[in-house]
């Protein structure tokens, strides 16, 4: 009846944190594949903006989320198309994703570039994303307001959800 | 019920290593001894392993190791339940009022069941019902053999700010205890102190936050007051603990460190505003949890 051998249920525990695993990396979709998969065949044109913070603050009364870059990745097309490449805090790593709205301010698509949570890999699921397609800056988008949740990856999806909604009110703010 | 010998203490953490070293990480623990109100997604399993070390009396020397090794699942999207082992370790050399020891035994099973009333991220803050019915056999500060039955009982508030990388939850903890055995076993001085000492509540209050420093780093700080009611009827000790905590999550497993000396006590003894007979200077835990997909 020794305490020293409890100190060897400190090993596992010891080797976990002496030694993190290397960093997960898993990217689903490019930029370039993801806006061929929402815009097949239409030829974009850079187009990168940086907020000001004027701009930022009218984003954020509009869409009622924070704005947390000012430097937004996007892409115009031949008909006042609009590809975004962003990114929203997940749980543990952000997430990657990209939206396209077409020249009518109508979700186009959505699709998850980059995913690294625990749980919550339906997000990426075709039913998941479709919700969006076709939404507007007016129609009802929020979790659970008009978007459904995932059990488990509900903040993955508040973030995404809110994210649309912010680079809808950017879109009609400063490109519409 | 024989001690584990180290060579067989061995060989589990051996068997844990080879499970740590797995690619294996809902109910993430965000802090050390404050719950938070998510539970496990339906179908989802999670294995924990925890380790709380309780260092130093008034005098002498003094360590308490308590071992937990957990499984988790999911029942449905709100109810997860637990099943956990427990085993405890004493070091004890010239402390006033404890026999000397040095020991490694089995401390007694647990089962968990938790409910989610309300989400953090759907209804804009989290609840949680919790309900832990247990088995002990080996006294917490002496290490002495006494057998007692406990539920534990837990109301689990959560609230998240800054675009959730701002984690603060707050739980309201009754556990009544109930001394099992003959009451020789358990009486010190006649039948009517026996009795008293047969049943007790510990009651904690305990609250704490975590942030966001870094993609999968949380750092903050937790409180806990815990005191105690013998025979369920007058509190015999409060004794308040503070202190930080470290959070790191990955993909499929996570570890939270929190070290938490105590602040504050009642009633003091050899040390001045400590509660040093039934608790201890100094409380540190670390878990680690993994996730099976």
């Amino acid at each position: 009846m020794r305490a020293r051998a409890a100190l060897l249920w400190l090993a596992p525990p010891a080797l976990v944190v002496a030694g993190p695993l290397p960093a997960w990396a898993t990217v689903y979709l490019t930029a370039d594949e993801a806006r061929q998969a929402i815009f097949p065949g239409l030829a974009f044109t850079r187009a990168d903006l940086e907020l000001t913070g004027a701009q930022a603050a009218e984003i954020e009364k509009r869409s009622g989320v924070t704005v947390r870059r000012r430097a937004l990745s996007l892409w115009r097309g031949p008909a006042g198309e609009t590809f975004f490449v962003d990114r929203v805090l997940g749980k543990h790593e952000d997430i990657v994703y990209a939206l396209g709205v077409g020249g009518d301010g109508r979700v186009a698509g959505l699709e998850i570039l980059e995913y690294r949570e625990t749980y919550g890999g339906e997000i990426r699921e075709p039913a998941w994303r479709r919700q969006f397609t076709g939404r507007t800056l007016a129609d009802p988008l929020e979790l659970g307001r008009g978007i459904t949740n995932l059990s488990g990856a509900s903040l993955s999806c508040r973030h995404v959800t809110d994210g649309v909604r912010r680079l809808l009110a950017t879109r009609a703010l400063l490109l519409g | 019920m024989p001690a584990v010998r180290p060579a067989r203490a061995g060989l589990v953490a051996g068997a844990l290593a080879l499970l740590a070293a797995a690619p294996l990480a809902a109910d993430e623990n965000l802090l050390g001894s404050v719950y938070g109100a998510e539970t496990l997604p339906r179908g989802r399993w999670e294995a924990y392993q925890w380790v709380t070390a309780r260092l130093g009396k008034a005098d002498g020397t003094y360590s308490g190791w308590d071992l937990r090794t957990e499984v988790e699942t999911g029942l449905t999207d709100r109810l997860q339940a637990a099943f956990y082992v427990n085993t405890r370790a004493h070091d004890i050399h010239g402390v006033t009022g404890l026999e000397d020891r040095s020991s490694f035994q089995f401390q007694g099973v647990a089962a968990e069941l938790k409910y989610r009333l309300k989400s953090p991220y759907l209804d804009g803050y989290g609840l949680a019902l919790y309900v832990e019915p247990g088995y002990n056999r080996v006294e917490r500060v002496s290490g002495e053999v006494e057998e007692e039955l406990e539920l534990e009982t837990k109301l689990i508030f959560q609230r998240n700010f800054l675009d959730d990388t701002l984690v603060w939850s707050v739980n309201y903890t009754l556990e009544p205890e109930w001394a099992i055995g003959t009451q020789e076993e358990h009486g010190e001085a006649g039948e009517e102190h026996a009795e008293e000492a047969r049943r007790e509540l510990a009651e904690e209050l305990s609250t704490g936050a975590s942030y966001r420093l870094a993609p999968r780093w949380f750092a903050g700080a937790e409180l806990a007051a815990h005191s105690e009611w013998p025979d369920f009827s007058h509190r015999e000790h409060l004794a308040v603990f503070l202190g930080p905590n470290l959070h790191y999550g990955a993909e499929r497993w996570w570890w939270t460190l929190s070290v938490m000396p105590q602040v504050w006590g009642w009633p003091d003894g050899q040390v001045s505003g400590l509660q040093l007979d039934e608790h201890e200077r100094l409380e540190a835990r670390l878990k680690v949890g993994y996730n099976f997909r």
